[in-house]
């Protein structure tokens, strides 16, 4: 490095132009439209939005594309597995299939058959290993649904007592959704709401209501949501209760060290020296700077809640039977996930795509609105 | 670019996670792979030398932790199930339910019924060495009475069945004023209420065992809290109480009838889900696994599938202070829409059957020609859609209305969410009528029960000794689990009668018995009754012995052993 | 400082207190009794049995005597197992779920911590894209569905591990794993997104410019700095972790607390629910109290008594 020394003529002057130093090379951008853009550059945060609108537009429209109905029950056709016409060749080709052992051959299909009550014209039956060396080893490929003579077919396959699983699981998805936007919705108002007047207010009001935070964040929100619910009548909005009662401090919190550390920033001041009116500094800058992280807030908050429905199913604090949600199909399907996967299956699917949909989504618009990811 | 890629490959992976799921997704092996299988043809035959060779270990599962060892206390299946394998009572559950000896020999009754004097072997010891006598029975059941014991089963086993026991435990009467005393030693008298025909069966339960006065009363508070601070007196002895993990019961060496107990050590594990359980009966880690409705369809195939029958019932209670549930016609319709065959083999699909009265198949027998009681009373209701919509609407004509709304208590069994959204849409087949199912813990179901704060409720019942009375007591005018505002005078003295004047007649008491039920279920339609429980079991083919028994514990282990394994 | 921490006790004092008295009437405003075949007896043989319990007091009078007793460590009797302690059935059953919550958040942070580091390092590599996805779908899955599938295809089907029970330390192989999966996501994300910040910071640039390699780099100057932040996230994965245990410690059949509290929610035995619900709250605040000491030690840009 030190050989090398630059000769002087490789520097050229910039010619200078007082009209083009205070140019604007580029459009000016609002906030919102700058943060667009670069949301929209992000694939897979762009990919997040489009998995939540299908899930969304299949929750909506999607129990009306086929003509069960969400409690229609039939227990003549009780878990049906999953079939699609043409979609045979990725297992959901309404079969189900078992491997039987035993010491014989006879033995092994006998059992087989006896596995499918014994419908032999409607059974394939393989031999694995035909018993020679002690062990026989059948696979047999059951088709009910030619078995009972069905025409419909149940794309998501039935339920315990014969419900469609495609219905029940759109269905299951609506109220999934709904409950954690309303829980989220409620988190944003009260949480806004306290954390705004909380550091508006200042002085012996923000320290009041901050001691109240301080206490009310050290009770564990798991104990206060399984309380809640053990008091109250299980349904939709006692769920919805719980899930906010304790759910809004974080947005409280944040809400407030935003405000009052954008309060007392250089470019607030400047502007407020400036002359610019209250509404002006509200409205072009702490708007803003905290809409932002109310949105990323809300956006964690949503998955979130509809991941803590389905744990309060699983220990038995859920929805009352027979409505559908996520977590109720999910905690119904679990007790037969070694033989009847395809109960579980669904639901869970559509669970952790909407996780992982939302935590996406979340990173994307924190990246947006983060300015020092501007180019 | 930035961190976008990942998030494509997020998605191809989960599509493909979600394929890999769907097409692997009905492969399903049965349990006959794994250990099980290679010992299942070793069936009985040569089998002498094999249990010579076979360890004596019986490893089993408990679906909940026991919640007492304290005879005194105890009121569910668990709590009693291991006190009747360490604690012998007068007598003992033996093979078909028939009471065989245990530390009484035998017993005389006085001619008027009420005097039973029990003679007690003198070869019986406690594990600390005691010797078992006569006033062990009568300090236990002193005890079980006494309202600072605080128990539930005391009282309720014994008011109306032991002379003073009703006015000893309402704290009215010194406990020394209860109905039975110790002649001497191996000498036990004791005083009824009144005659009862199914004395003998009563004392082989649980809360007649009988206590050792010295330890209970050295122990106090700690009594039976640790394997340490209980006593037995019965083929095992607790030798270790891990709590919420398990439990160690070994052969009692000093037991007056060790040589006819073959097994050495008992290993009970808690375990709460079905799924578990089965997955570590594939693996060998246990003997004895219960299945629920989807495991039965895997596993019926199997040799190793035994289905247990079992005397206890369920039904739909209809509180009648309901306005439209005060109709009897009503009521009749809603008994008569339900499918009880549905239930069985598609929900429970465990070898349950439907009940079509309230007293259980298989469980008592007429005195004289031993026929079931089931089989001489007969279908009670039968499934008919047509005759209920039209008993429905006639229903609605006399209590002039065109919908109706009533709520239901659902069950709290494994099958309990399934089980209530199909008897919802069951009933709801009854043109305007809508079900609104809430689901409750046992608990708040028992309290909404005694407050009679319910429409509908699904609700159970299991005798607690082997007579028709069990069941069909309840339902008197005013019974402390009638429950449904049910009041009839021909059924209370139908019953009455029974315990009375016919006690000792037992071809008329059980001739009253069967007119009762048909009054109960047939005619003043009380309840809907729903289905006989069963439960489908995986057994290893090497467990051999284990009597199950219908009342009290749920099997008898002290003569089983294992051969082959 | 040691005012600080002074304050802080208070403040923990106030909150436990507050959740006791707010479990209590809530517990009050419920149905349920320690009568478990309340369906068999009459009315005046209940009153007989509740008087042991002191349920036939007035409800002022039995909350005085809950929190004396309570003051004592006396947490009452259980409902449903006759006669035993809470306070015994609480200390019989924490063990296993303090190993495995321990284990799990051993396990958790330092697998993360790898997964954040490599994820960093590789900044859009392919390692950086199969780390993240891991860490997205073990956020994504529940973690009783994780469970399930381990316990059938890893106990069951591969047979490498025991499929339940708690008998040693290879029975908490697998509720481990499924417990360990939800900070190893968390912990993972984290440590990524702190590590890219710091390499992207000055001091690093300097460092590199100065010659010291990229690994020396990462775990010289790096990893401390990326460190104090993640200890702010450990409170968040605790309280995490109880919760999994709740549904974990049923499907393994592991003796716990979480197991027995389910059970209690089920049953309504009061005593325990309040008993175990105390406990969370302690354990939570007490987890928190800590984690704010320890960032005050370890960041020496924070120092709070000297400060103020």
């Amino acid at each position: 490095m030190d050989n090398y020394k630059p000769q002087k003529e490789l520097f050229v002057p910039v010619e200078r132009n007082e009209g083009e130093s205070e140019k604007i090379s580029r459009p000016s951008l609002s906030f919102w439209q700058d943060s667009f853009i670069r949301f929209r550059k992000n694939i897979g945060a762009m990919l997040g939005v489009f998995v939540l609108i299908v899930l969304i537009v299949m929750a909506i429209f999607g129990p009306m594309f086929n003509e069960y109905g969400e409690n229609d029950q039939d227990l003549s056709v009780a878990k049906m597995p999953p079939k699609i016409e043409g979609l045979g060749w990725i297992g959901m080709d309404g079969t189900l299939t078992t491997v039987q052992t035993a010491d014989t051959l006879e033995d092994a299909e006998r059992k087989a058959l006896m596995r499918f009550s014994n419908q032999e014209e409607f059974i394939d039956m393989t031999v694995l290993s035909n018993g020679a060396n002690g062990e026989a080893e059948v696979r047999a490929v059951y088709d009910p649904y030619a078995a009972k003579g069905l025409e419909e077919n149940f794309w998501f396959g039935t339920d315990g007592l014969g419900r469609d699983l495609w219905t029940r699981t759109w269905l299951g998805t609506r109220i999934s959704l709904f409950i954690a936007f309303l829980a989220a919705a409620i988190d944003l108002v009260i949480g806004v709401a306290y954390g705004g007047i909380s550091a508006y207010y200042g002085g012996r009001v923000d320290n009041y209501m901050q001691r109240i935070i301080e206490i009310l964040v050290g009770i564990p929100n798991l104990v206060v949501v399984i309380l809640m619910i053990l008091i109250l009548d299980p349904g939709i909005l006692s769920i919805v209760i719980a899930l906010t009662i304790t759910g809004w401090i974080s947005m409280a919190r944040i809400v407030r060290g935003q405000i009052l550390k954008l309060k007392n920033q250089e470019f607030v001041l400047a502007s407020r020296t400036l002359g610019a009116p209250d509404n002006r500094i509200l409205r072009r800058h702490l708007v803003p700077n905290v809409l932002g992280l109310i949105i990323i807030n809300t956006m964690f908050t949503i998955p979130s809640a509809i991941f803590f429905e389905a744990f309060l199913s699983f220990i038995g604090l859920g929805l009352p039977t027979p409505t559908a949600s996520l977590g109720t199909l999910i905690d119904d399907g679990f007790s037969s996930i070694q033989i009847y996967p395809h109960i579980l299956l669904f639901p869970a699917i559509v669970i952790s795509l909407i996780m992982i949909a939302f935590n996406i989504v979340a990173d994307g618009l924190r990246d947006a609105f983060d300015p020092k990811m501007r180019e | 670019m930035k961190k976008t890629n990942w998030y494509l490959l997020v998605l191809a992976l989960v599509l493909s996670l979600f394929l890999a799921a769907c097409s692997g997704g009905d492969d399903s092996e049965t349990g006959s792979e794994g250990e099980g299988t290679d010992t299942t043809e070793t069936d009985s035959e040569g089998s002498d030398e094999a249990s010579g060779d076979s360890e004596q270990v019986l490893n089993i599962m408990d679906s909940a932790e026991i919640p007492t060892m304290d005879a005194s206390l105890a009121t569910d299946a668990v709590a009693f199930q291991w006190l009747g394998s360490t604690t012998d009572g007068l007598y003992r559950l033996g093979e078909g339910a028939e009471p065989e000896p245990g530390i009484a020999t035998d017993h005389e009754v006085s001619e008027d019924a009420l005097t039973w004097t029990f003679n007690l072997r003198e070869d019986a010891v406690w594990s600390n060495g005691d010797p078992v006598t006569a006033n062990d029975f009568v300090y236990a059941w002193q005890r079980a009475v006494n309202p600072d014991t605080g128990s539930e089963y005391g009282p309720y086993m014994m008011n109306g069945v032991i002379l003073n026991a009703e006015a000893v435990s309402a704290g009215d009467m010194p406990v020394e004023e209860l109905g039975v005393t110790a002649v001497d030693d191996y000498t036990l008298e004791v005083q009824l209420e009144k005659p009862i025909p199914y004395f003998e069966s009563l004392t082989t339960f649980g809360t007649f065992l009988p206590l050792n006065q010295a330890f209970v009363e050295e122990q106090g508070d700690q009594y039976a809290l640790e394997a340490e601070t209980l006593l037995s007196n019965g083929p095992f002895v607790m030798t270790e109480w891990n709590h919420g993990e398990g439990w160690t019961l070994e052969k009692n060496q000093d037991y007056w009838d060790a040589e006819n107990v073959q097994l050495e050590e008992i290993n009970v594990r808690v375990v709460k889900e079905t799924a578990t359980g089965v997955n570590l009966y594939e693996t060998g880690e246990v003997d004895r696994a219960g299945l629920s409705a989807e495991f039965v369809d895997q596993y019926s195939s199997s040799d190793e599938y035994r289905i247990e029958e079992e005397p206890v019932l369920f039904y739909v209670k209809m509180n009648q202070e309901n306005e439209i549930l005060s109709n009897v016609n009503a009521r009749k319709a809603i008994q008569m829409v339900i499918d009880r065959q549905g239930i069985v083999d598609v929900i429970l699909n465990n070898g349950s059957l439907p009940s079509v009265g309230h007293i259980p198949a298989n469980f008592v027998s007429h005195p004289d020609s031993g026929e079931d009681f089931r089989e001489l009373s007969g279908d009670l209701i039968e499934t008919n859609v047509e005759e209920a919509q039209q008993l429905w609407s006639t229903a609605k004509e006399e209590l002039g209305i065109e919908e109706a709304e009533l709520g239901y208590l659902g069950g709290d069994s494994e099958v309990a969410q399934n089980m209530d959204a199909y008897i919802k849409d069951q009933l709801e087949q009854l043109e305007g009528l809508t079900v609104n199912v809430e689901s409750v813990p046992f608990q708040v179901r028992l309290d909404r029960d005694t407050a009679m704060d319910y429409d509908l409720q699904n609700s159970g019942w299991g005798p607690d000794y082997i007579d028709p009375n069990t069941f069909l007591n309840m339902f008197v005018t005013d019974g402390a689990n009638n429950k449904t505002g049910y009041a009839s005078e021909e059924y209370d003295s139908l019953i009455a009668e029974a315990n009375n004047e016919l006690a000792l007649e037992p071809v008329e008491r059980f001739e009253n018995f069967l007119e009762a039920e048909q009054l109960l279920i047939q005619d003043d339609a009380v309840i809907a009754p729903l289905y006989q429980r069963a439960s489908a079991q995986l057994w290893k083919p090497y467990v051999q012995g284990v009597i199950v028994n219908p009342m009290g514990p749920d099997y008898t282990y002290k003569y089983a052993y294992i051969e082959g394994k | 400082m040691t005012r600080y921490i002074l304050q802080r006790l208070g403040y923990m004092l106030i909150t436990m207190f507050l959740i006791a008295t707010f479990t209590f009437f809530l517990m009050k405003l419920l149905p349920g009794s320690p009568l478990a075949a309340a369906d068999k007896l009459s009315e005046e043989q209940q009153a007989i049995v509740l008087e042991k319990y002191g349920l036939n007091d007035p409800v002022p009078v039995q909350y005085f005597n809950y929190m004396v007793n309570l003051a004592q460590g006396d947490l009452g009797i259980s409902f449903q197992f006759d006669n035993r302690e809470v306070t015994t059935i609480i200390l019989d059953r924490i063990g296993p779920s303090m190993q495995l919550g321990f284990q799990a958040m051993v396990i958790g942070t330092i697998l993360g911590m790898l997964l954040g580091l490599v994820s960093a390092i590789y900044h859009n590599g392919f390692l950086d894209y199969s780390s993240t996805f891991l860490a997205v779908v073990g956020q994504s899955i529940p973690s009783f569905v994780f469970a399930g599938i381990l316990q059938y295809y890893v106990g069951v089907r591969l047979g490498w591990f025991p499929v339940a029970l708690w008998e040693g330390w290879e029975y908490t192989v697998l509720p481990t794993i499924s417990l360990a999966i939800f900070p190893i996501a968390i912990a993972a994300r984290f440590m990524r997104t702190e590590m890219l910040e710091v390499l992207g910071s000055d001091y690093i640039t300097t460092a590199r410019a100065k010659g010291v390699n990229k690994f020396g780099v990462v775990f010289k100057h790096g990893l401390r700095n990326a460190l104090i932040p993640l200890i702010t996230v450990l409170g968040p994965l605790a309280i995490g972790l109880m919760t999994g245990t709740l549904v974990i410690e049923n499907i393994f059949a592991v003796p716990g607390i979480g197991e027995q509290f389910v059970k209690a929610i089920n049953t309504n035995d009061f005593p325990i629910i309040m008993g175990t619900t105390l406990l969370i709250a302690f354990l939570f605040i007490f987890i928190v109290l800590v984690i704010d000491l320890l960032y005050g030690v370890i960041d020496p840009r924070i120092r709070l008594a000297e400060g103020e």
